[in-house]
């Protein structure tokens, strides 16, 4: 057999996402409600802080309109993670089930078939719809331009930020590898690390600020590419590059995490037959 | 050369410690222990082209792990593997594309869908032809009977439809080595036959490689000529069929029920006591030898039973009989077991 192909590869995507359509649609209305009540859950934390917001008014130079502007990156990039990387959300559970013994028997790259195999609607939409609310409340009080090179750097950013946060996920999916759990421990860094990025970094005493910015990147999906369009005054406290290495981050970050994951993948023991 | 060619092969699993009580517990999530479990011990063997095997071995013997080498999915810890002359885990896409792999265990359908939509994924995933693929839809259709439940979710199917599926899915694209891995687990004896005799056909009619993988020694009769039997991951038996059959098919064991305790009983030759518990006693002979008949009426003469059973060999008493014999084997009759390979570290354990 010959190998795929880009175009050949293209339309196997879509094959997959056909399936992945119609696995979904066979429970309408299960997924329907999964996606309301995300949505409502992250609604009501946004109301809340909104509410909290209305009596401090400004913190640090930073208006209502803002901070919620800077809120708007988390949701779409999360949106936008789930919708291309489900699979690697979900990696810990294919080997759990064995659906990964399945994928390591198929003649296609093995993250090729990761990223295919799985998108999670609900959660793609759920937090999308947020993203967007937030967006449109927002993106035009606060003083941007939307010409074509904001536009540009506002989608890359978009992309970069999906990507770091698809490397932070698949650092614990490489220690599913040697049949470690990591799940929860990843459940806590991230979604911790997540609510610390939904203020500005500026905030918070310099060792945060330099474990968001360092360690779990979350400064470059939210608070980088909302300060690129905003300009606060806090953003002196930070190299002014740091505006633009997003895609970057994301690039460097994912090459290597993926190197990692593929010294794991020898280590790899299959379910059912490790015997205790 | 051999199409499947194994040399020293080892798979050592890494195994964590378990400390008994909460202390150990906590202390073993703090300083680890672990011990090294080899489950394939150092195996050799080479299928040729056209073959058909059967490889037995009761559970744990290292059955699974040697299988999922041979597809990739397990590195081997030493020793060598080639797969039409390529290495499983590192080729690993080229080995996916010359081989098919049903686990019965493990559906590779998806779940919430007909299986018509797996096999039309499965058509771009190894880029099939349009003509081969309509050529092999139609074999399975005729021959396992795939269009009655094509459109039909995975989840609602019976196991046995569910299984015909699953093999067509393996052999869609025409591998010329397909792996069974216990395809017939749990099916009715019509189901198991069906898919003995499919199996038969692509490996008669298409000259595909089998290795097949069962707990049912009436699988492993009707369809392949030659069988490996591993046990403690080590292999046993490298040879035909015909030979194990004849040589350990024959003996049955008859249990009997008697109302009493009976401290001993008298047996005619040939017949031997196995096991005894409280009024039951567990009797072996041969069949040839001795003819049960016989033997019911001699034990119902002399003594009260309440019950009686016969059975048949089973795979697990066929490899203990194979393993006491080859202890044997150097010390006393050669001649008994001439024409069984027995591996070399069987006399050590």
């Amino acid at each position: 057999m010959e190998k795929h192909n880009i175009l050949e590869l293209i339309q196997l995507f879509f094959k997959y996402a056909k399936i992945g359509v119609k696995t979904t649609l066979e429970y309408k209305f299960d997924r329907i409600f999964i996606t309301i009540a995300i949505f409502c859950r992250e609604m009501i934390s946004i109301t809340i802080m909104y509410l909290i917001l209305l009596r401090f008014v400004r913190i640090k130079g930073w208006e209502l309109n803002e901070m919620l502007f800077l809120y708007s990156f988390l949701f779409l990039s999360y949106s936008l993670f789930v919708f291309l990387f489900t699979g690697i959300r979900d990696f810990e559970d294919m080997v759990y089930w064995g659906q990964f013994d399945r994928i390591l028997l198929r003649p296609v790259g093995l993250m090729f078939q990761i990223v295919a195999s799985r998108v999670d609607f609900p959660a793609t939409l759920g937090h999308g719809i947020v993203g967007i609310i937030l967006f449109i409340n927002t993106a035009f009080s606060v003083g941007i331009d939307w010409n074509l090179q904001n536009t540009a750097y506002f989608i890359s950013a978009l992309i970069g930020g999906a990507i770091i946060q698809a490397s932070i996920f698949m650092v614990s999916s490489c220690f599913s590898f040697w049949a470690i759990k990591t799940m929860n421990l990843r459940n806590m860094i991230f979604f911790n690390a997540r609510r610390f990025a939904g203020y500005p970094i500026s905030f918070y005493p310099s060792f945060i600020q330099k474990l968001l910015v360092y360690i779990i990147p979350f400064a470059f999906v939210n608070y980088f590419p909302a300060q690129y369009f905003l300009r606060k005054p806090d953003l002196a406290g930070f190299w002014n590059g740091y505006l633009y290495l997003t895609p970057l981050v994301g690039a460097a970050l994912f090459t290597l995490v993926y190197l990692f994951w593929k010294k794991g993948l020898k280590h790899y023991v299959s379910t059912g037959n490790s015997m205790y | 050369m051999a199409l499947i060619e194994v040399t020293n092969l080892v798979k050592d699993y890494k195994i964590s410690v378990k400390k008994k009580g909460l202390l150990g517990a906590v202390s073993s999530l703090f300083i680890p222990e672990y011990t090294y479990k080899r489950a394939v011990d150092a195996i050799d063997f080479a299928i040729d082209s056209g073959e058909a095997v059967g490889f037995i071995g009761p559970n744990g013997a290292g059955k699974s792990t040697t299988v999922k080498m041979l597809t990739g999915i397990l590195v081997p810890t030493a020793g060598a593997i080639r797969v039409s002359g390529l290495c499983p885990y590192k080729d690993r896409k080229k080995n996916a594309a010359n081989i098919g792999v049903v686990f019965g265990q493990r559906t590779q359908l998806w779940w919430d869908l007909p299986a018509s939509d797996t096999f039309d994924l499965l058509k771009y995933i190894y880029k099939i032809p349009d003509d081969v693929y309509r050529r092999n839809m139609e074999l399975f259709n005729d021959l396992l009977g795939l269009q009655d439940f094509f459109a039909t979710p995975v989840r609602q199917l019976s196991l046995g439809q569910r299984m015909r599926a699953d093999i067509a899915a393996s052999l869609v694209h025409d591998p010329n080595i397909v792996l069974f891995d216990e395809p017939t687990i749990g099916l009715d004896v019509i189901a198991k036959e069906n898919i003995r005799e499919f199996i038969n056909y692509i490996n008669k009619e298409k000259d595909t490689t089998i290795l097949f993988t069962t707990h049912d020694m009436v699988d492993i009769e009707k369809t392949c000529r030659r069988m490996l039997i591993i046990d403690k991951g080590v292999i046993i038996y490298d040879g035909s069929v015909a030979e194990i059959k004849h040589r350990f098919g024959k003996t049955r064991t008859l249990v009997v029920e008697f109302s009493e305790k009976y401290s001993s009983i008298h047996l005619p030759p040939g017949v031997e006591v196995v096991n005894e518990q409280e009024h039951k006693k567990w009797l072996r002979f041969s069949k040839d030898e001795v003819q049960v008949s016989n033997l019911i009426a001699k034990l119902t003469q002399d003594y009260n039973i309440i019950d009686l059973t016969v059975q048949e060999p089973e795979i697990e008493g066929i490899i203990r009989e194979i393993y006491q014999k080859g202890i044997d084997f150097d010390k006393e009759n050669e001649k008994q077991l001439s024409g069984i390979e027995v591996a070399s570290g069987l006399s050590t354990d």
